[in-house]
């Protein structure tokens, strides 16, 4: 057997063995944090250990690139399971989702695979490596700087991750604005609280919280149809796909269709109007207080302090009460009667007709007339805006009217697509916690966001949560976490370390290839 | 659909055809003495480039934010990163051999965009909201296209050993190979793969920093970390395997394709995953 085939035979031996044993002293031990950490430091020092003992090839198989290899390739393998199996979730709903698999993942502890001994024991293996093969190439040159910095940048993240696993404290504080102040923290693991509290070495009050949403915009939305699975279920659900600016201009829809906006209201009213028609009522156009309006026979219009009406009839018009004065049209007899409490005033009815120095002024008689809306603005201040919407499908086209306080969809090839005028209002832009710490005399303000934590007394505040029926509650995580300074640590040295390896040594080497460790299959260092 | 694109979005659909024709005009080059196809292709690729660095920046404007939201911004983008690369690349090695692999996989990104159309520019929730998605979006993206790239010459070297009109096109010196030296595949793709890997290291480290600053969690064992963590241990195998005896040639260029693969995965597939639902990683439409 060539040294080759007795590294690999090793190399399997151990990377099975390490797991098979893993699996079955799990069945007295159950995984968990303090389980990885632990299992996988033991197993480390003993596996080194042995490599120094143990006669034979084990050191350098163990510091070998084949070796290391492998051991990667079958973490990644365990990292590959993780994301196949669900983590962390009740034995019941195995029992459920996997069928006859789940006594299977159960009994191997893949329900929490990244904690388990199978994956511990793999871990040990790595950092057996790491050291062993660093005994295989010290002392530390300036060729093999790379190596050396990689690999320790690998134990420091390692046992930062360690720490952190073993010593974090994380849980939950709800605050109210104005409300109590905190002092403790309700422990959470995996996001469910353990129902344990760890006492905060400041007092924490809420001043503040604001939920800042993104500036008010309309938009065109186009949606379009889509099967999707909800709990479960399978169901048709319009998905936005695209929306444009409220412009005049056309635009081409994905499905081939054109649309445009022919007219924008950004403060949209309806107004009745009456047009010229070959039959149907009169109608009489009267500027009262200089508003336009038109009246059909039996209608009144007022000016809202009460003081002027104008009433318009086939005969002369009952007075609507209420009025200081009122004027009375009568369509038969062509009479205007300006009607008072001390009197009546009669003249002709004719177009252009002002009375009471112009505040009413009969602008046209119809003898006949048809009842119709028209669409205007207010003003120019989009507080209701309304467009309408002229699409344009297989050639024909169509109008709708589109309010955008009353979204309504504008259907499009039999369902399968929508165009929507809306108003986004809604999108979230940031939660602020504007809080005050006290720890003694050491009092601080801040604001806490996503993204942007505040560090108080060795804590670390996230904004994690908010209550949309509250605008007085805010939601914390609270972090305590030793190890994670030595994980980033560790990551910028592997930064360092891989980038000096993969450029700096080759040209140290001078592009040559170095001699390998002693026994291993490598023909250079990496 | 294509008459929408034109129509609304002319610029996206130009450097769509830009990417096609330089691909073309590369796959011409292999088969002409002369230079000129390959000049073009090189031409058209720039082109492409540089409209595609305009929808990149238009979009950024109009958002206000880095356009790397959604599923179709990435993979504008994607193509984006490709196509910087491979110019760089045919400029560093003096061929255009793998022009034709580069303008696939360009044109191929916009194309699948264009399916997966998700053109609405969406709000950038507080999540995103954070110093390090730029960063962290940017040298992942740009390690993919390196290890993309590694996957194109790959492909070509395992083509090379079977059949002699490939083999022959990696000898040659005329509208491909500029330099008239015999290209060694396996240092190209070794050399893609390694500038890949740091981009991806670091991928990994800005992810893990931006995460403890956003969730007070630098790893939660998210689907769309574990297959980072998969990239990562992937070509880590790689570059430990490629010290080991019989372990270049076709055997790392096999090695090369699987990592890229899993790349893919890790950046298209992870919604297929039973652990999706709880992943904060998965683009919507996808």
């Amino acid at each position: 057997m060539s040294a080759g085939e007795r590294e690999a035979r090793l190399t399997t031996l151990l990377v099975f063995g390490a797991m098979t044993i893993g699996a079955v002293a799990q069945i007295w031990i159950p995984p968990g944090p303090t389980t990885l950490v632990a299992a996988t430091g033991i197993a480390s020092l003993v596996v080194l250990g042995l490599s120094f003992v143990v006669p034979g090839r084990l050191r350098t198989t163990l510091s070998g690139f084949r070796f290391t290899s492998s051991l990667l390739i079958t973490l990644a393998i365990f990292a590959i399971l993780g994301t196949l199996i669900l983590q962390g979730k009740p034995a019941e709903l195995y029992r459920a989702r996997y069928g006859a698999v789940a006594p299977l993942i159960l009994a191997l502890r893949f329900d929490d695979i990244f904690h388990g001994l199978p994956y511990a024991g793999l871990m040990a293996l790595f950092g057996a490596a790491i050291l062993a093969s660093a005994t295989l190439r010290w002392p530390i040159s300036a060729r093999r700087a790379g190596f050396f910095i990689a690999h320790v940048g690998l134990l420091i993240s390692g046992a930062g991750a360690a720490a952190s696993s073993m010593l974090s404290v994380r849980g939950r504080i709800d605050l109210f604005a104005g409300g109590d102040v905190a002092h403790q923290v309700r422990v959470t693991r995996n996001g469910v609280a353990t129902g344990a509290y760890e006492k905060l070495p400041f007092e924490l009050r809420l001043d503040q919280f604001d939920l800042v949403n993104y500036e008010t915009e309309y938009r065109v939305g186009y949606y379009e149809k889509t099967r999707i699975v909800r709990d479960g279920v399978a169901m048709d659900d319009y998905r936005l796909k695209t929306s444009f600016d409220p412009d005049l201009a056309w635009h081409r829809l994905p499905q081939g269709d054109r649309f445009r906006l022919k007219a924008i209201y950004p403060d949209f009213e309806q107004v009745a109007r009456l047009t010229p028609a070959a039959e149907g009522p009169p109608a009489l156009l009267v500027t009262l207080a200089g508003r336009p309006q038109w009246l059909q026979p039996g209608e009144v219009a007022g000016t809202p302090d009460g003081s002027l009406a104008v009433a318009f009839g086939d005969q002369r018009p009952i007075p609507p009460p209420g009025y200081a004065t009122t004027v009375l049209v009568s369509l038969l007899e062509r009479q205007v009667i300006v009607h008072r409490a001390d009197g009546d005033a009669a003249q002709p009815l004719t177009e252009g007709l002002a009375l009471l120095g112009g505040a009413v002024r009969f602008d046209r008689l119809l003898p006949h007339s048809a009842r119709g809306a028209v669409y205007q603005t207010r003003g120019r201040e989009w507080r209701n805006p309304a467009v309408v919407v002229e699409t344009e499908l297989n050639g024909r086209s169509s109008e709708t009217l589109a309010v955008a306080a009353q979204p309504r969809g504008i259907f499009l090839r039999d369902g399968r697509a929508a165009l929507v005028f809306e108003k986004r209002d809604q999108e979230v832009k940031a939660f602020l916690s504007h809080v005050t710490a006290r720890q003694g005399d050491d009092l601080r303000r801040a604001v806490i966001s996503v993204n942007d934590p505040f560090e108080f007394g060795g804590w670390t505040l996230y904004q994690v949560n908010y209550n949309p029926d509250d605008p007085t509650y805010s939601g914390l995580e609270a972090v305590r976490d030793p190890g994670v300074l030595w994980v980033f640590v560790g990551f910028v040295l592997i930064c360092i370390g891989v980038f000096y390896m993969l450029y700096v040594e080759p040209r140290l080497r001078g592009g040559g290839i170095e001699r390998p460790a002693p026994g291993t299959t490598s023909a250079a260092t990496l | 659909m294509l008459q929408y694109v034109l129509v609304e979005h002319p610029f996206f659909a130009l450097t769509s055809l830009l990417y096609l024709a330089a691909t073309l005009a590369y796959a011409v080059a292999w088969a002409s003495p002369h230079r000129l196809p390959g000049q073009a292709g090189t031409a058209l690729m720039v082109a492409g480039l540089a409209l595609n660095t305009a929808v990149i920046a238009g979009r950024w404007v109009e958002a206000g934010r880095a356009p790397f939201k959604s599923l179709f911004e990435s993979l504008v983008f994607f193509a984006f990163c490709i196509a910087l690369l491979y110019v760089i690349f045919e400029r560093l090695y003096r061929t255009r051999l793998f022009g034709v692999a580069a303008g696939l996989m360009t044109f191929g990104s916009m194309a699948y965009a264009l399916t997966k159309w998700d053109a609405e520019i969406v709000k950038l929730p507080p999540a995103l909201q954070s110093g390090w998605f730029v960063p962290h979006v940017m040298v992942y993206f740009i390690g993919y296209a390196a290890v993309a790239i590694a996957t194109g010459v790959a492909v070509v070297q395992l083509l090379a050993s079977r059949i002699p009109f490939v083999h022959r096109l990696t000898t040659m010196k005329a509208g491909s190979v500029l330099s008239g030296e015999p290209l060694d595949l396996d240092q190209i793709s070794y050399d893609a793969v390694r500038f890949g890997f740091i981009l991806l290291t670091v991928g990994l480290l800005v992810g893990s920093v931006w995460a403890k600053s956003a969730w007070g969690d630098f790893w939660v064992w998210d689907p769309k970390e574990n297959w980072s963590l998969v990239t990562w241990l992937v070509y880590g195998a790689y570059l430990h395997l490629r010290k080991v005896r019989g372990w270049r040639g076709d055997r790392a260029a096999w090695l090369a394709i699987i990592g890229f693969a899993v790349v893919m995965f890790t950046y298209l597939g992870i919604s297929m995953l039973p652990t999706a639902e709880e992943s904060a990683h998965v683009y919507t439409g996808t």
